[in-house]
């Protein structure tokens, strides 16, 4: 009857904190459609005739499908970069006794922590050396680093949990090292990898100032163009940002959808 | 040899004029090329994306038009020029950055093109005040006039009329109204305009203190903190805290414009740009009982009517030949009829008397006389036009919302502000 | 096997930093090009001498502390609430991360909407209820910082929760199993075993969200421009205006350098610190 009554206590909270977490958002997808008189009005109103106007005017004003398109290419581009880096990296500090691991990856997070307006000129001159100013590249790269940092964090924790001698274990078996780090700690730390691919790609699909940067009209993803949908300074487009915001959320929170059946525990079922 | 080199200098300066060259149509001489233009997110940008297929139609230059927000137009193009990266062949520009672009060169000076072909493009049906004020520095005109925008005053008729005022003449009279049309227990207020830190609450401060005569910078040197300034800050302030609606210390054009749209506010001074806004049903519970009339000055004062907008300027870092094909591309969306198309699809930005004329604007538009007046008698330096402008306009984002939030008062936030400002100088 | 990422970062971080921390000891605008010249340190010099960029780190360490602290305990909390591996946790915990797909400045243009006093769905009723000054939680001088720190909070605490969820998942099931049967309570449980073998994810929930917090810009930006007066005015918000509006290249690169440091001497701080509790708990 107790473990009865702390798990409805718990759920009411869980329930609770998602109220919390998607009422803002619900609102700004709510504006997509009311017509903007309503919007903003005194006293604020929460009933309005739901019109489909707002969809309208951003697809004759959007090429949505290449909006769409620039975003899952940037955020899975930076996304597979960054665990492929940060992986391997990660492990390999975790593994090694040596000092240099802790400075590495003490750099690696003092480089994070650089704010980009020192970065930002130089990085887009450079990419204008390379020619890839303006590709999907450029934003990708810059993603990377800063993701690739966040990613080897992570799994540095994750694979410091992992005791060494079961992949000794593994070794005495006939594993190479790698398929000791492939076989037998990955699996061990899946949650911690789908986290942070999980992280990762939200970054990058929430990411603002360097695709707006790096990219032209035709590499632009959707979180560019919902600070234009947003309009000018005499002109306020609440419903278009939240007609373009359906695109923005939507898409990523049915990837998230599909990933959470692999967010389950690693060494443990959770106890309660 | 020298000879041969000068030959070849004439010869390109020949092509540079646009003569015709073997191998291309006569009517198109730059089939095939594509011209990059950044421009902000305005009201205007959605009808020049539109108009790049009508302009491809007839010239075969394909314009990409690639639309930013503020920040990132000036960062981005700003970094395209210093690096001489060329990534844009055109660039709308604000009328307050062209000071810097012209001390540094970042922009082609289009003086001798705009003498050569002043009589094809009509120049002179273009308001002189809009050459000065959307891209003229120092005799250099670094952009071509784009979109006009007039300060003028909206207010509501029915207000007015139920309170049995007058529209105002005078700041004094537009001052006296906004207390007489507050009614807080109505949800009523008579006055409103950007409170936000930034460049929201110093543009429209600036505008108040042009009209009543205010002067921030003289003779090259910073006054912000002169008397008249300081008086008018506070009474400035005092419109806010007794006759602006709760959250105006925190808005900026985005809400203001709201509050005008939705009823709550009587009166206020703006942009022209937004003015269509007011009469759309789908936008606006006002359509019937708002109008736009000439912004007020002082009384005594010669009037004074703020001018600001939007030029296009060219990369001058770009190829002779591209230079051409951006210049066209400005001759052919200033011209008279591409002008009137893109006001076909709402800019709300003009530029020549004959527009402000043209009948099927006019039932579109219906406040286009307001605005010939203002351009015709407007003020290209309520806002200085000197090359401090942006550090300027950021000290007294400071202190005006310093002000108007009770932070500091009036004498002491102008003080601070001249102390930074001397800085520049 | 880390040299992967080393080289990449190297190529695609270091270098531009380098270049950019170049900038930092020349007096550079790029609106005025004619003017550049080397000055040493003076950026620098001029930054720490300066009131408001003073005032700007005060408040920003204030936004940092206050933030991060919040984001973890509540992290902390969710991620206990979800630990229990079942389908309802798991689509819990993905929609607790929509917040996140939000872009920042998007976000502040959303909370600045909600509370505005005069249409805000919250601000309104809010302001009408006296439990709101008159101009609104973003408009007066003493909610303004607070109120920004709640929409940080709202942001970024689901990631706290996830990271925080990801090291509860791989505890070893042993030493709980042990704890068990030694018949711990609850927090005794989550004081003596859990957190103490949690310590390398809050560890790095500290570590990653003060790096990003003290770098906050977009929200603040978007909800009050660094307003009222210069309450909510975070160092980012000089660091970016300096170096890419006024185009002060020079300036802009010497304050985000120094930011960098800061958020170094944090990070080495906190690392000290919980090294420290690591130890103690081992030995015990």
């Amino acid at each position: 009857m107790s473990r009865r009554l702390s798990l409805l206590a718990q759920r009411t909270a869980i329930v609770l904190a998602l109220g919390l977490f998607l009422a803002p958002v619900l609102w700004l997808i709510m504006t997509a459609y009311e017509p903007s008189r309503a919007i903003q009005s005194t006293p604020p109103l929460l009933w309005f005739k739901p019109s489909f106007a707002n969809f309208a005017s951003i697809a004759s004003n959007f090429d949505l499908s290449r909006l769409t398109l620039s975003s899952v290419v940037l955020s899975a581009g930076s996304t597979l970069l960054s665990l492929c880096f940060g992986i391997p990296c990660g492990y390999a500090l975790a593994r090694t006794r040596s000092r240099s691991a802790v400075i590495i990856a003490y750099a690696l997070l003092a480089i994070r922590g650089v704010p980009t307006v020192v970065t930002l000129i130089p990085f887009y001159l450079f990419m204008q050396r390379l020619g890839l100013l303006g590709t999907w590249w450029a934003v990708i790269l810059m993603n990377a680093t800063l993701s690739t940092a966040f990613v080897t964090w992570m799994m540095f924790s994750a694979f410091q949990a992992v005791p060494p001698e079961i992949e000794a274990a593994a070794t005495l078996d006939g594993c190479t090292s790698f398929g000791a780090f492939r076989r037998v700690a990955l699996p061990l730390v899946q949650t911690s990898v789908i986290a942070a691919a999980l992280l990762c790609m939200m970054f990058a699909w929430n990411d603002f100032l360097n695709p707006a940067f790096l990219t032209r009209a035709e590499t632009r993803p959707l979180s560019v163009a919902l600070l234009t949908a947003f309009g000018g300074n005499t002109t306020s487009g609440w419903g278009n940002l939240g007609a373009m915001a359906h695109l923005s959320t939507l898409p990523i929170i049915a990837v998230a959808l599909l990933l959470n059946r692999y967010l389950v525990s690693g060494l443990t079922r959770g106890i309660h | 040899m020298k000879r041969r080199s000068l030959l070849a200098a004439g010869l390109g300066g020949a092509a540079a004029l646009g003569w015709p060259r073997p191998g291309r149509s006569q009517s198109k001489p730059f089939d095939g090329m594509v011209l990059h233009l950044a421009s902000v997110n305005d009201q205007y940008s959605p009808g020049l994306k539109a108009l790049s297929a009508r302009f491809k139609q007839e010239t075969g230059i394909t314009v990409l038009v690639d639309i930013l927000g503020y920040g990132e137009l000036q960062t981005k193009i700003t970094t395209d020029y210093v690096g001489h990266t060329k990534g844009y062949d055109l660039a709308t520009t604000d009328n307050v950055w062209a000071p810097q672009f012209a001390e540094a060169g970042y922009t082609v000076p289009l003086n001798d093109w705009m003498k050569r072909d002043a009589e094809a493009m009509k120049l002179d049906d273009i308001y002189p005040v809009l050459f000065t004020a959307l891209g003229n520095y120092k005799g250099k005109q670094v952009a071509f006039p784009l979109a006009g925008y007039a300060n003028v005053l909206a207010y509501r008729k029915d207000l007015y009329a139920t309170a049995r005022l007058q529209p105002p003449q005078t700041m004094q009279d537009l001052v006296a109204n906004a207390y007489k049309l507050t009614d807080k227990s109505r949800n009523q207020y008579g006055w409103v305009a950007n409170g936000q830190k930034g460049a929201a609450c110093a543009q429209d401060w600036m505008q108040y203190l042009a009209e009543i005569g205010g002067v921030l910078v003289a003779k090259d040197q910073p006054t912000l903190d002169a008397p008249l300034n300081i008086q008018s800050l506070q009474t400035y302030k005092d419109l806010f805290q007794k006759a602006a609606p709760p959250g105006a210390v925190n808005w900026d054009w985005d809400g203001r414009e709201a509050s005008f749209r939705s009823g709550l506010a009587a009166n206020m001074q703006t942009w022209s740009v937004g003015a269509l806004g007011y009469f759309d049903p789908a936008q606006s519970k006002v359509t019937d009982s708002a109008a736009l009339m000439v912004t007020p000055t002082a009384a005594g004062m010669k009037p004074r009517y703020g001018i600001g907008g939007w030029g296009i300027a060219i990369n001058a870092d770009i190829e002779d030949q591209r230079k051409q094909a951006a210049w066209t591309y400005i001759k052919w969306i200033t011209s008279p009829e591409i002008h009137i198309a893109l006001n076909q699809l709402n800019a709300c930005s003009f530029l020549r008397r004959s527009e402000l004329q043209d009948a099927s604007l006019n039932r579109k538009y219906p406040f286009l006389p307001v605005i010939d007046e203002s351009f015709t008698h407007g003020d290209a330096d309520f806002r200085p036009r000197v090359p401090q402008y942006p550090e300027i306009q950021d000290i007294l984002g400071t202190a005006v919302n310093s002000a108007l939030v009770g932070a500091m008062t009036p004498a002491a936030a102008l003080a601070a502000a001249q102390t930074q400002a001397l800085r520049y100088f | 096997m880390a040299a992967p990422a080393i080289i990449h970062v190297t190529i695609f971080a270091v270098y531009p930093i380098l270049r950019g921390a170049g900038f930092s000891l020349f007096r550079m605008n790029l609106m005025q090009p004619w003017l550049h010249r080397f000055v040493g340190l003076r950026n620098y010099t001029d930054a720490l001498s300066d009131p408001a960029i003073r005032h700007s780190l005060a408040v920003t360490l204030m936004f940092t502390a206050s933030c991060v602290a919040m984001e973890l305990a509540l992290g902390l909390c969710l991620a206990l609430l979800l630990w229990t591996d079942n389908r309802f946790n798991r689509v819990a915990t993905i929609l607790m991360l929509v917040p996140i797909t939000v872009t920042p400045i998007v976000v502040g243009l959303i909370f600045r909407a909600l509370l505005d006093p005069s249409f805000g769905l919250i601000g309104y009723w809010l302001t009408w209820a006296h439990l709101a000054p008159p101009q609104g939680l973003l408009g007066d001088t003493h909610t303004a910082l607070m109120t920004m720190m709640a929409v940080d909070v709202w942001e970024w605490a689901p990631l706290a929760a996830l990271i925080l969820l990801a090291g509860l998942k791989s505890l070893p099931a042993d030493s709980l199993d042990a704890a068990a049967i030694d018949g711990a309570g609850p927090v005794a449980k989550l004081g003596r075993i859990i957190l103490p073998m949690m310590l390398p994810s809050i560890f790095l929930v500290l570590v990653l969200r003060v790096t990003d917090v003290f770098r906050t810009y977009d929200i603040v930006f978007a909800a009050t421009g660094g307003g009222p007066g210069d309450s909510t005015n975070l160092l980012m918000l000089d660091a970016v205006k300096q170096g890419l509006q006024f185009f002060d290249i020079g300036y802009g690169s010497a304050i985000s350098i120094l930011m960098t440091l800061a958020i170094a001497i944090l990070a080495g701080v906190i690392i000290l610190a919980l090294r420290g509790l690591d130890r103690r708990y081992n030995t015990l």
